[in-house]
Protein backbone atom coordinates (compact mmCIF):
# COMPACT_ATOMS: atom_id res chain seq x y z
CA UNK A 1 0.00 0.00 0.00
CA UNK A 2 1.44 3.40 -0.97
CA UNK A 3 1.97 6.05 1.70
CA UNK A 4 -0.15 9.16 1.28
CA UNK A 5 -1.28 12.15 3.28
CA UNK A 6 -4.77 13.37 2.38
CA UNK A 7 -5.64 16.97 3.19
CA UNK A 8 -9.21 18.21 2.85
CA UNK A 9 -9.75 21.97 3.17
CA UNK A 10 -13.40 22.95 3.68
CA UNK A 11 -14.95 26.05 2.05
CA UNK A 12 -14.41 27.89 5.37
CA UNK A 13 -10.72 27.01 5.59
CA UNK A 14 -10.94 24.22 8.17
CA UNK A 15 -8.46 21.45 7.42
CA UNK A 16 -8.55 17.70 7.98
CA UNK A 17 -5.33 15.74 7.56
CA UNK A 18 -5.47 11.96 7.19
CA UNK A 19 -2.59 9.53 6.70
CA UNK A 20 -2.86 6.28 4.76
CA UNK A 21 -0.49 3.36 4.37
CA UNK A 22 1.74 4.05 7.35
CA UNK A 23 2.60 1.56 10.07
CA UNK A 24 1.46 2.43 13.58
CA UNK A 25 2.73 5.70 14.99
CA UNK A 26 4.82 6.48 11.87
CA UNK A 27 1.75 8.26 10.52
CA UNK A 28 2.00 10.94 13.20
CA UNK A 29 5.58 11.79 12.30
CA UNK A 30 4.82 11.72 8.57
CA UNK A 31 2.09 14.36 8.65
CA UNK A 32 3.38 16.54 11.51
CA UNK A 33 5.20 18.98 9.19
CA UNK A 34 1.97 19.83 7.37
CA UNK A 35 -0.13 19.96 10.54
CA UNK A 36 2.28 22.40 12.21
CA UNK A 37 2.56 24.56 9.09
CA UNK A 38 -1.21 24.91 8.66
CA UNK A 39 -2.17 26.01 12.15
CA UNK A 40 -3.54 24.80 15.46
CA UNK A 41 -4.71 21.23 16.00
CA UNK A 42 -8.26 21.13 17.34
CA UNK A 43 -8.81 17.37 17.32
CA UNK A 44 -7.30 13.97 16.60
CA UNK A 45 -8.83 10.60 15.94
CA UNK A 46 -6.79 7.39 15.95
CA UNK A 47 -8.37 4.82 13.66
CA UNK A 48 -8.80 1.12 14.36
CA UNK A 49 -6.02 0.46 11.89
CA UNK A 50 -3.64 2.58 13.96
CA UNK A 51 -4.19 0.37 17.02
CA UNK A 52 -4.16 -2.81 14.95
CA UNK A 53 -0.89 -1.94 13.27
CA UNK A 54 0.65 -0.81 16.53
CA UNK A 55 -0.17 -4.11 18.25
CA UNK A 56 1.10 -6.11 15.25
CA UNK A 57 4.35 -4.16 15.38
CA UNK A 58 4.67 -4.82 19.12
CA UNK A 59 4.13 -8.59 18.79
CA UNK A 60 6.61 -8.74 15.90
CA UNK A 61 9.23 -6.96 18.02
CA UNK A 62 8.61 -9.36 20.93
CA UNK A 63 9.19 -12.38 18.66
CA UNK A 64 12.42 -11.02 17.11
CA UNK B 1 -5.51 4.84 7.30
CA UNK B 2 -3.98 5.53 10.68
CA UNK B 3 -5.05 8.85 12.11
CA UNK B 4 -7.11 11.94 11.31
CA UNK B 5 -6.23 15.41 12.58
CA UNK B 6 -8.45 18.49 12.48
CA UNK B 7 -6.71 21.86 12.19
CA UNK B 8 -7.85 25.47 12.51
CA UNK B 9 -5.98 27.35 9.81
CA UNK B 10 -3.60 30.09 10.96
CA UNK B 11 -2.31 32.60 8.40
CA UNK B 12 1.44 32.93 9.09
CA UNK B 13 3.22 32.76 5.71
CA UNK B 14 3.40 35.74 3.31
CA UNK B 15 4.45 33.45 0.43
CA UNK B 16 1.30 31.36 0.85
CA UNK B 17 -0.79 34.55 1.20
CA UNK B 18 0.56 35.70 -2.19
CA UNK B 19 -0.18 32.29 -3.73
CA UNK B 20 -3.73 32.41 -2.34
CA UNK B 21 -4.22 35.88 -3.90
CA UNK B 22 -3.04 34.56 -7.29
CA UNK B 23 -5.38 31.62 -6.90
CA UNK B 24 -8.33 33.94 -6.17
CA UNK B 25 -7.26 36.39 -8.91
CA UNK B 26 -7.09 39.34 -6.50
CA UNK B 27 -4.20 41.83 -6.15
CA UNK B 28 -1.15 40.55 -4.28
CA UNK B 29 -0.70 41.33 -0.59
CA UNK B 30 0.87 44.63 0.49
CA UNK B 31 2.62 45.11 3.84
CA UNK B 32 1.91 48.21 5.90
CA UNK B 33 -0.56 49.93 8.20
CA UNK B 34 -4.13 50.10 6.96
CA UNK B 35 -7.28 51.87 8.09
CA UNK B 36 -10.30 49.70 8.84
CA UNK B 37 -13.09 52.29 9.28
CA UNK B 38 -12.62 53.28 12.96
CA UNK B 39 -9.42 51.32 13.67
CA UNK B 40 -6.17 50.46 11.92
CA UNK B 41 -4.05 47.32 11.61
CA UNK B 42 -0.49 46.46 10.61
CA UNK B 43 0.28 43.44 8.46
CA UNK B 44 -0.19 41.98 5.00
CA UNK B 45 -3.29 43.51 3.42
CA UNK B 46 -5.42 41.56 0.97
CA UNK B 47 -8.08 43.26 -1.15
CA UNK B 48 -11.05 40.92 -1.50
CA UNK B 49 -13.67 41.44 -4.24
CA UNK B 50 -16.19 44.21 -3.40
CA UNK B 51 -14.77 44.67 0.12
CA UNK B 52 -14.66 48.27 1.28
CA UNK B 53 -11.61 47.75 3.50
CA UNK B 54 -8.74 45.26 3.22
CA UNK B 55 -8.29 42.12 5.28
CA UNK B 56 -5.03 42.56 7.24
CA UNK B 57 -3.04 39.47 8.24
CA UNK B 58 -0.54 39.71 11.09
CA UNK B 59 1.70 36.73 10.37
CA UNK B 60 3.39 36.97 13.79
CA UNK B 61 0.19 36.50 15.79
CA UNK B 62 -1.92 34.81 13.06
CA UNK B 63 -4.64 37.39 13.77
CA UNK B 64 -6.74 38.63 10.87
CA UNK B 65 -8.14 42.15 11.19
CA UNK B 66 -11.08 43.28 9.08
CA UNK B 67 -14.30 45.30 9.25
CA UNK B 68 -17.00 44.22 6.84
CA UNK B 69 -19.86 45.69 8.92
CA UNK B 70 -21.55 42.30 9.37
CA UNK B 71 -21.51 41.66 5.64
CA UNK B 72 -22.63 45.10 4.43
CA UNK B 73 -19.10 46.12 3.42
CA UNK B 74 -17.94 42.74 2.15
CA UNK B 75 -19.28 39.21 1.77
CA UNK B 76 -17.79 36.83 4.34
CA UNK B 77 -17.74 34.05 1.73
CA UNK B 78 -14.77 35.83 0.10
CA UNK B 79 -12.87 35.74 3.40
CA UNK B 80 -13.68 32.03 3.76
CA UNK B 81 -12.46 31.51 0.20
CA UNK B 82 -9.22 33.29 1.00
CA UNK B 83 -8.66 31.08 4.08
CA UNK B 84 -9.36 27.96 2.01
CA UNK B 85 -6.98 29.14 -0.72
CA UNK B 86 -4.31 29.95 1.85
CA UNK B 87 -4.54 26.49 3.47
CA UNK B 88 -4.38 24.73 0.10
CA UNK B 89 -1.39 26.74 -1.11
CA UNK B 90 0.45 26.45 2.23
CA UNK B 91 0.00 22.66 2.27
CA UNK B 92 1.26 22.43 -1.32
CA UNK B 93 4.29 24.60 -0.54
CA UNK B 94 5.25 22.51 2.49
CA UNK B 95 4.76 19.18 0.71
CA UNK B 96 6.88 20.28 -2.25
CA UNK B 97 9.63 21.52 0.08
CA UNK B 98 9.89 17.91 1.30
CA UNK B 99 10.06 16.64 -2.27
CA UNK B 100 6.60 15.08 -2.25
CA UNK B 101 4.22 15.20 -5.21
CA UNK B 102 0.77 16.74 -4.70
CA UNK B 103 -2.46 16.31 -6.65
CA UNK B 104 -5.48 18.56 -6.18
CA UNK B 105 -9.15 17.70 -6.56
CA UNK B 106 -12.32 19.76 -6.07
CA UNK B 107 -15.08 18.02 -4.10
CA UNK B 108 -18.84 18.39 -4.58
CA UNK B 109 -19.34 20.23 -1.26
CA UNK B 110 -16.84 22.95 -2.20
CA UNK B 111 -13.95 21.40 -0.29
CA UNK B 112 -10.56 20.92 -1.91
CA UNK B 113 -8.71 17.64 -1.47
CA UNK B 114 -4.94 17.37 -1.74
CA UNK B 115 -3.24 13.99 -1.97
CA UNK B 116 0.44 14.04 -1.00
CA UNK B 117 2.39 11.00 -2.21
CA UNK B 118 5.09 10.36 0.37
CA UNK B 119 6.66 7.45 -1.51
CA UNK B 120 7.56 3.96 -0.38
CA UNK B 121 5.21 1.28 0.85
CA UNK B 122 4.17 0.26 4.34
Amino acid sequence: MSKTIEIVVTPTGQTHVQTKGFVGSDCRQASRFIEQALGRQTGEELTAEFHQQASQQQSYQQRH
Amino acid sequence: MSHIVEIKTEVRDPVAIRAACQRLKVPGPVFGEFRLFSTSAIGWAVRLPQWRFPVVCDVNTAKIAYDNYEGRWGDTKHLDGFLQGYAVEKAKLEARKKGHTVTEQSLADGSIKLTVSVGGVA
